[in-house]
């Protein structure tokens, strides 16, 4: 049976105290239940149960204190249990008053921990866990495609052909609202101003299927969009930026690429759909495009009464009979299959382990927090022994003291909470600033309701888990030997000491993980930016121009595109200008490619390479060297014999080490594709990104073929800063066309380090929490030692008296410290080990139990140790065993 | 009471909702029929402490009624109207309809 959040329920319970409590718990429980059948997801159901029970307690706290009040004017008897709360929370508060310094302390490493936890939580539940705004996001799916036969797993972005979304509509039970689009840019004219706008082409509503309606007006219809009418969809921002929010924009037209197009909706104010900016229809049907063009988008709802499940069953179904239908012409529908996964799974997967690892090393981080305060708290209760036994003595059983120590612990915390909340505010917003520059990152971080309850029940929770242990050992001390001897001395104080002991093993194996995990991804990142590109990124600039097909047939897109790489090079500052359709690490552009000579059975066993057209300037602009042969010159025009040039990896794949040179190669599995012979070979380079193989590489040369992309990549090589030059680049383009933008404008360097932001994102996090249970565990462990010494002055002073070294006292301290230190590090080290397993996927070049990095951070930890240990202990030697004797 | 023999906007959806119910009244479904009429979200502490105040000032009696294993062994309590709440839902609403009497308001009201 599905189990309400124990913690929520307890504090409801407690809030209710006596009359109708039993029922109102048991009336949520049973509702909980209906919910949880409802909904599915037990996630979303406990939540629906705390935030039930955060409402219901201020009116049941109100109606409580009243019933408190009628009673007591009726029959004089308290409310034992809230008048006893405020008692305790007033004593707090007074403590606090009286000793401020430890209060500080206690809230200041409190509100580090728990504000470090809301804002990674805050990142993981805007980012990660519940990133979209759309109601039912767990019933809203994409269709993923996998095909054994290319060699590519599950993918959702750019995928899916025409012909493949008309067998999901049309053949879908379990399916409804399935929509299908492209992605690309529009130029769109304001005025005199015109703007390349990241544009969606559509099949259908797409307003139907993420349920939620346009900001104003409406969607585009399904006829619509099939038939090309000129209607868009213009995103909120644009609205706002271009049109000054005119509430009389739906209905009027806007102008792109010179025609007229009916504003007939306006986007809602947030993201949606990785920050397209405009919809319109894609404008001829799908089954005019052919199966092999794969580059649209799927999503859908899931009819009402289906699963999941049954929608995976009838996509494999339709899977398969389109692999029977046309797995003879088309041999990577062998084995090809549709999946669907929810629309937010399918987009945040691959951000996943990196968020998932963030918040268990947060979570270490507050468990070392916790440990961190409890040890305080214990180390301050030596001075309360009395206070509390008095009060034992006077009669407050042993139940009552532990709820007043934990009042004290749970205020402290919550006030912890507070100024957490406040840093991570701070912290929230600039973590919100560089997640709204990256558009395919859907979703908001912002402190949301989810994530203030989530802060509270950490504080609350953190209260308890570090009041708890303090609290049961405080209230039980013996109290005749109290009041007695004052407490030095006696067996409490030992224990105490045992206990701060566990405290520093559990500090330090937390510490030494996040060390290790800090460790293992410091060394990624240095692997990351030290490893061999194949060529030389820094000092080039990258742009994207693309040339409308309406206006630019291919011979014209050929010759724009060489007078514009003529004119660029002409720029002062500039060294070489090449384009290309795709530079590394970007490949989304593969073919099937045979060579001469080469013996294959039948088409589907040919390989795959990388597919990228270049123009001659390319591989300087890059410094991509060329190994042999030639590179392509001007000399290449169309009609002169096609010629290509490959990198070594592409030598090994299609001629197995014999010399390419003069042999040709054909772009393409069919019969009737072109043949291109081999002129030149480069060196390899990481372009699938830094972490991947090098993948083979098949280069023609844009000259020759114009017609194969409007597409282009522009990259210039400077001398200067490269971010300089691109107003002179600006200039060049409008003065060959002023309706043409350059967009995309990135160093390649940023583009490199970019490809690999969240293993870089996820190392400076952890680097810096790593950093913090270093500090925390080297003060837990100065704290204990500081307490032995305090507890053991009398033994120290009488072992001085016998004769006693300093040197000798000192390292009796410091081995004594150092015991429960070695059984942390060795704990630790254990859990290091496991999470180097979990992090694999995110190293690079360095293996989860590296032994250097096990090794540095072990001899790092130690002298940190050694270090707070010995301070201390110093302290112990010096002691003047006169005084010390006598202060007993 | 401050608020005199008349009842709380509040109280009266309470009152109404126990009525509507017919003796069927307990917590959860109480809630749950103010939500479907009112399409307002109302916590099940609000309720609660709401019926504990009509209960006291005798407009409404309760029960205990069945448990089933959901609920964790506990019970529901039902609740039932009192003539003496009929009465003070009664006097409420023929207040408003007193003030309401002759008067006009102008202006359409705003669709949600």
């Amino acid at each position: 049976m599905k189990r309400p959040p124990l913690l929520a329920r307890w504090i409801l319970r407690q809030a209710a105290g006596p009359g109708y409590g039993k029922a109102m718990v048991g009336d949520l429980d049973e509702e909980f239940h209906d919910h949880a059948l409802r909904e599915r997801t037990l996630f979303g159901s406990r939540m629906w149960y705390r935030v039930q029970v955060i409402k219901s307690l201020g009116p049941t706290l109100l109606q409580r204190a009243r019933r408190a009040r009628e009673d007591h004017h009726t029959r004089k008897t308290g409310d034992g249990t809230m008048q006893a709360f405020l008692h305790d929370l007033r004593y707090t508060l007074r403590g606090v008053r009286k000793n401020p310094a430890f209060a500080s302390l206690v809230v200041l490493t409190l509100a580090l921990g728990i504000g470090a936890n809301t804002i990674i939580y805050s990142v993981v539940d805007g980012l990660i866990l519940n990133p979209y705004p759309f109601p039912d996001a767990d019933r809203l799916i994409a269709v993923g495609t996998e095909y054994p036969r290319l060699g590519t797993d599950l993918t959702f972005i750019e995928h899916i052909s025409p012909p493949e979304y008309m067998d999901v509509r049309d053949q879908t039970r379990a399916l409804e609202n399935v929509v299908a689009w492209d992605m690309g840019n529009r130029q769109v004219s304001f005025g005199d101003v015109s703007e390349n706008l990241f544009t969606g082409f559509w099949w259908g509503d797409a307003f139907e299927t993420i349920h939620v309606p346009a900001f104003m007006g409406r969607g585009m219809t399904l006829e619509e969009t099939i038939r090309g009418d000129r209607v868009a969809v213009l995103s909120h921002r644009i609205w706002e930026t271009r049109f000054g929010a005119d509430p009389s924009m739906v209905g009027s037209t806007i102008i792109m690429n010179g025609n007229p197009y009916t504003v007939v909706g306006i986007m809602p104010p947030r993201t949606i759909l990785y920050g397209m900016d405009l919809w319109i229809p894609m404008g001829v049907g799908p089954e005019a495009i052919p199966r092999e063009r794969r580059q649209w988008q799927v999503m859908a709802r899931i009819r009402d009464g289906f699963s999941m499940e049954e929608v995976n069953t009838e996509l494999e179904g339709i899977s398969r009979r389109v692999e029977q239908e046309y797995g003879a012409e088309m041999e990577e529908y062998e084995g090809w299959r549709m999946r669907a996964l929810t629309w937010t799974e399918a987009n945040v997967r691959t951000f996943r382990l990196a968020a998932f690892i963030l918040m268990g090393a947060v979570g270490f981080v507050l468990l070392l927090v916790c440990s961190n305060v409890a040890s305080l708290v214990l180390a301050r209760s030596a001075g309360r022994r009395r206070e509390m036994a008095v009060r034992a003595a006077l009669g407050a059983g042993r139940g009552r003291l532990v709820r007043q120590l934990l009042t004290e612990s749970v205020t402290l915390a919550v006030l912890g909470g507070a100024l957490g909340v406040g840093i991570a505010y701070f912290g929230t917003q600039a973590v919100a600033d560089i997640t709204s520059q990256q558009p395919f990152l859907a979703g908001t971080v912002e402190l949301s309701t989810r994530v203030l309850l989530f802060s509270a029940i950490v504080s609350v929770s953190a209260g308890i888990l570090f009041g708890l242990v303090p609290a049961v050992q405080n209230s039980g001390s013996d109290i005749q030997g109290t009041l007695k001897t004052e407490g030095a001395g006696t067996t409490s104080g030992v224990r105490r000491l045992h206990l701060q002991r566990v405290f520093v093993v559990v500090e330090v194996a937390l510490a030494l993980v996040l060390l290790v995990g800090g460790g293992l991804l410091v060394n990624t990142v240095i692997n990351l930016n030290s490893a061999d590109t194949g060529f030389r990124p820094a000092d080039v600039v990258s742009m994207r121009l693309t040339l409308p097909w309406e206006e630019y047939d291919g011979p014209a897109i050929g010759a724009f595109f060489q007078e514009l790489e003529e004119q660029i090079a002409a720029i002062p500052g500039v060294q070489a200008v090449g384009r290309g359709a795709q530079f590394p690490p970007i490949s989304f552009s593969w073919s099937r490619v045979a060579a001469e000579g080469m013996e294959v059975r039948d088409e589907g066993q040919l390989p795959m390479t990388m597919t990228t057209l270049a123009s001659p300037g390319y591989f300087s602009a890059l410094g991509i060297p060329l190994e042999r042969g030639r590179g392509f010159t001007d000399l290449d025009v169309e009609g002169s014999p096609l010629v290509s040039v490959i990198n070594e990896a592409a030598v090994d794949l299609l001629f197995r080490g014999r010399e390419p040179i003069g042999s040709r190669v054909r772009v393409g599995a069919g019969e009737d594709d072109p043949w291109f012979e081999v002129v030149g070979v480069v060196g390899n380079t990481i372009n699938q990104g830094i972490d991947q193989p090098t993948a083979p590489e098949l280069f023609a040369n844009h000259g020759q073929v114009p017609e194969w992309s409007n597409q282009m990549f522009l990259l210039v090589r400077t001398a200067v800063e490269p971010l300089t030059i691109i107003p002179a680049v600006r200039e060049v383009v409008r003065a060959m066309d002023p309706d043409q933008p350059i967009y995309r404008v990135q160093t390649v360097s940023d583009v490199l380090v970019q490809s690999t932001a969240p293993r870089r994102i996820a190392a400076g996090v952890l680097s810096v929490f790593a950093a913090f249970a270093l500090t925390l565990a080297a003060v837990g462990i100065f704290g204990v030692v500081s307490f032995a010494v305090g507890e053991r002055t009398r033994e120290i002073g009488l072992r001085v008296a016998l004769g006693a070294e300093g040197g000798q006292v000192r390292s009796l301290m410091v081995r004594q410290a150092m015991a429960p230190v070695v059984l942390g590090a060795a704990l630790g080290l254990m859990g290091a080990v496991a999470l180097g397993r979990v992090m694999t996927g995110l190293l690079f070049g360095v293996s989860g139990t590296d032994p250097i990095t096990l090794a540095a951070v072990v001899a790092l930890f130690g002298c940190v140790a050694l270090f707070a240990s010995y301070l201390p202990a110093q302290r112990a030697s010096r002691l003047d065993p006169v005084q010390a004797l006598r202060n007993q | 009471m401050s608020k005199g023999t008349f009842l709380g906007e509040f109280e009266q959806v309470v009152l109404l909702a126990v009525q509507r119910l017919q003796g069927q009244g307990y917590g959860m479904s109480i809630r749950r029929e103010i939500e479907k009429r009112t399409e307002r979200g109302v916590s099940i502490g609000a309720i609660y402490a709401t019926l504990e105040r009509l209960e006291r000032k005798g407009y409404l009696t309760s029960w205990e009624g069945d448990s089933t294993p959901v609920r964790g062994g506990r019970s529901r309590r039902h609740f039932q109207l009192r003539p003496e709440g009929g009465d003070a839902l009664r006097r409420s609403r023929g207040m408003l309809d007193r003030m309401w009497d002759g008067v006009e308001i102008a202006g359409s009201s705003k669709a949600r």
